[in-house]
């Protein structure tokens, strides 16, 4: 019991904190499992989100909503210039999308620290939930309990739009066929641009939700990035029940993990990683290794 | 058939980009040669005594929010001092060290070799420091460093104007052993730096008799820069029946272990740290969270002496009233320590003057208060100061409280 209590605190924080990596690897998984395209800006656009969050939030909810919908709208139109960018090279593979996406992700970094400096930016939340609550004698933030209600609420709505919607029926359909959904009368073109938008305004939503815990600032981009790359090879490309469990997992480990064996806290993650990935190119061949299989989405 | 005219474009375009490269060539070299000629003339016949600094900073790269104060804590230097140091007009040749280590050492040769500078001046990370200071001893050019410092083989040149790395935490370890009655929970990055800072206090806390409260008396390192949320980590302090946390964090790291502290079983645990946790920005990041965390630092900006406040009201004057930070201070004080050596120089000092003198330069008056340079390691002899984060008008602000022990070896 007393082991239990001791480690209470991080195995809640683990849900939060893997909610986080979800909400944050979402866009990514997105765009990759179904556009093809590797978005290494992924992290730039996250950090955009958190950077018009941080700047409009001023401790009422009206701002912190405000500040949800600028983070919303610049990551869609940060997602819009990512689908003029790759329009072109749509044909040519993943490659040089992925390469054109570092470019841009150079770029926006550089106009990022330019307009807001070097230094990380304060995000003032919202009075009632900046607070802390008790719980089992513990103390814990009140943000981010609100943070594993809303990050749920999106993981199921996520789930249904791709799994129960026409919308995410045409998604799926176009990971697996391209042409085929093109000769149903869809333009390519214009399902690639949808998916870059909204993979941008996930991220940017994901950015403004995650401010008060991964503050915007000039490393942001580069940390967003890494971690939902781990999501994203232990979860699968395109999977959102996999990037979910494989989030969760990722959280319970860098909290609840470090909590029982600090020691071992440096190599835990890219341990698992390592682990998973091992065990999987041994279960399903080379092909089950995540990153190798873009452009298949299961739902 | 189509596919060869794209082909046969790109060497007419290559061509083009050739020429336009060689024109701007041409033109930059004819312009910086006409400049050189101009300036070089000017000096031999008037016989005008302009010196160049060369001063290299991070402008880009990881450490971009560092490099501006820095550069701005030099400038102001110079013009609260007519731009001149040692009596002589200074052309300021700033160099961007960008993300550090062999970036740098272009900028370095240009200053050395085609600007021929007197001195070098700021240079933020330490790979830097290792990249440029062999060249700058090879040609014989003192360097005067304004921020981190490693161990160097060769310090003929090399003078710090900040502090060793086990500087912060020696300071604070005999104070925490008499005064916080109890076992202290010790956390760090896990890289050099940290590793350093730790050390400092590791050793000095328990040469003073004090206990660490970590599991197996070690200091707890955490996953650098990976370690974005420090709650499990602060989950096990109060279990431990710590008495205070003493830690070393810097930007990032320092904002997300203030915030998550402050929200944790351990917020009634008190928090003790080196300087750099609360320091400009990073403590504007931290907002009220901040409040109460005691820190070990060469400077406080209510330091009460003359040249403090000179170098304060200046600062504050130009940056809408903000307290500067202990960079700014460092550099403030290269800028010093040049004008006192170059003057010292004589009328037509050489590089080799210059370091000469600022050997023998003694006791420096300085916002920090009066210090020295060690003459084994070249960096200050000088006192720490303990602070607290609390507020100062409406802003929170890191007041003095006390004074700590005088090192520095």
């Amino acid at each position: 019991m007393g082991a239990l209590n001791a480690h209470l605190v991080p195995a809640v924080d683990g849900v939060a904190y893997g909610l986080l990596l979800y909400v944050a690897a979402a866009g990514l998984t997105l765009l990759f499992g179904i556009g093809g395209v590797l978005n290494i800006a992924h992290g730039t656009l996250f950090a955009l989100g958190g950077y018009l969050a941080a700047t409009v939030s001023d401790g009422s909810w009206s701002s912190a909503l405000l500040g949800l919908a600028v983070a919303v709208v610049g990551g869609t139109l940060g997602g819009a210039v990512l689908a003029v960018g790759t329009a072109p090279l749509v044909e040519r593979g993943e490659l040089p999308q992925a390469l054109l996406t570092f470019g841009l992700a150079l770029v926006g970094g550089d106009i990022l620290s330019t307009v807001y400096g070097g230094d990380e930016h304060p995000v003032v939340v919202p009075h009632a939930v900046n607070g802390t609550v008790h719980f089992f004698g513990h103390v814990y933030p009140t943000y981010r309990l609100m943070f594993i209600v809303i990050a749920a609420v999106l993981a199921v709505a996520g789930t249904l739009v791709l799994g129960r919607t026409r919308v995410g029926a045409l998604l799926r359909a176009t990971a697996d066929d391209r042409a085929m959904v093109g000769a149903m009368g869809y333009a390519p073109w214009r399902v690639h641009a949808a998916l870059c938008a909204a993979a941008g305004a996930l991220a940017g939503l994901a950015g403004g939700l995650g401010a008060p815990i991964i503050g915007p600032g000039p490393d942001t981009a580069d940390k967003v990035l890494m971690l939902s790359m781990v999501v994203i090879v232990l979860g699968g490309p395109g999977s959102v029940l996999g990037a979910f469990v494989a989030a969760v997992a990722v959280g319970e480990i860098e909290t609840l993990g470090v909590s029982i064996s600090s020691d071992w806290a440096p190599y835990l993650l890219f341990g698992m990683m390592a682990a998973a990935l091992i065990v999987r190119a041994l279960r399903g061949g080379l092909g089950g290794v995540g990153i190798a299989m873009p452009g298949k989405a299961r739902a | 058939m189509f596919s060869s005219s794209p082909a046969s474009r790109r060497p007419r375009r290559l061509r083009a980009i050739m020429a336009i490269g060689a024109v701007t060539a041409l033109a930059a070299a004819g312009c910086s040669s006409d400049k050189s000629s101009k300036s070089s003339g000017s000096g031999a016949a008037k016989g005008d005594s302009q010196i160049t600094i060369g001063l290299i900073t991070a402008l880009s790269g990881s450490n971009k929010a560092l490099g501006p104060d820095h550069l701005n804590g030099f400038k102001l230097y110079l013009e609260t001092h007519g731009n001149k140091l040692g009596g002589h007009d200074v052309k300021l040749d700033v160099g961007d060290e960008a993300d550090g280590g062999a970036a740098a050492v272009p900028v370095a040769n240009k200053m050395l070799k085609e600007d021929k500078v007197l001195a070098i001046a700021g240079i933020v990370a330490t790979p830097t420091i290792n990249a440029v200071v062999p060249l700058a001893t090879a040609a014989g050019v003192p360097v005067v460093n304004t921020g981190g410092r490693p161990t160097v083989k060769d310090v003929s040149h090399l003078w710090t104007m900040s502090f060793m790395s086990t500087d912060p935490g020696g300071a604070m370890g005999p104070y925490m052993a008499q005064n916080v009655g109890g076992p202290v929970y010790v956390f760090g990055p896990d890289y050099q730096g940290g590793y350093d800072q730790i050390r400092g206090f590791t050793d000095s806390f328990a040469k003073a008799g004090g206990k660490l409260a970590n599991d197996g008396g070690k200091p707890a390192f955490t996953p650098f820069p990976t370690t974005t949320d420090f709650t499990p980590f602060l989950a096990k302090v109060k279990a431990t029946g710590a008495k205070a946390i003493y830690c070393f964090y810097t930007g990032s790291s320092a904002i997300a272990f203030v915030k998550n502290w402050a929200q944790s079983d351990a917020k009634d645990v008190p928090l003790y740290a080196a300087g750099f946790i609360t320091e400009g920005g990073t403590l504007k990041a931290e907002g009220p969270a901040a409040a109460g965390i005691i820190t070990s630092m060469n400077y406080s900006p209510d330091i009460p002496s003359a040249a403090n406040r000179t170098f304060v009201s200046a600062w504050m004057q130009k940056y809408n009233g903000e307290q500067p930070p202990a960079t700014a201070m460092y550099s403030w004080d290269a800028a010093s320590v040049l004008d006192q050596a170059i003057a010292k120089a004589g009328p037509n000092p050489t590089s080799a003057s210059v370091n000469e003198a600022i050997k023998a330069l003694g006791q420096i008056d300085s916002p920090r208060g009066p210090w020295q340079l060690s003459a084994d390691t070249h960096v200050p002899i000088q006192k720490w100061y303990l602070r607290k984060t609390q507020l100062d008008g409406t802003a929170l602000a890191n007041v003095k409280i006390g004074d700590l022990a005088t090192i520095g070896s």
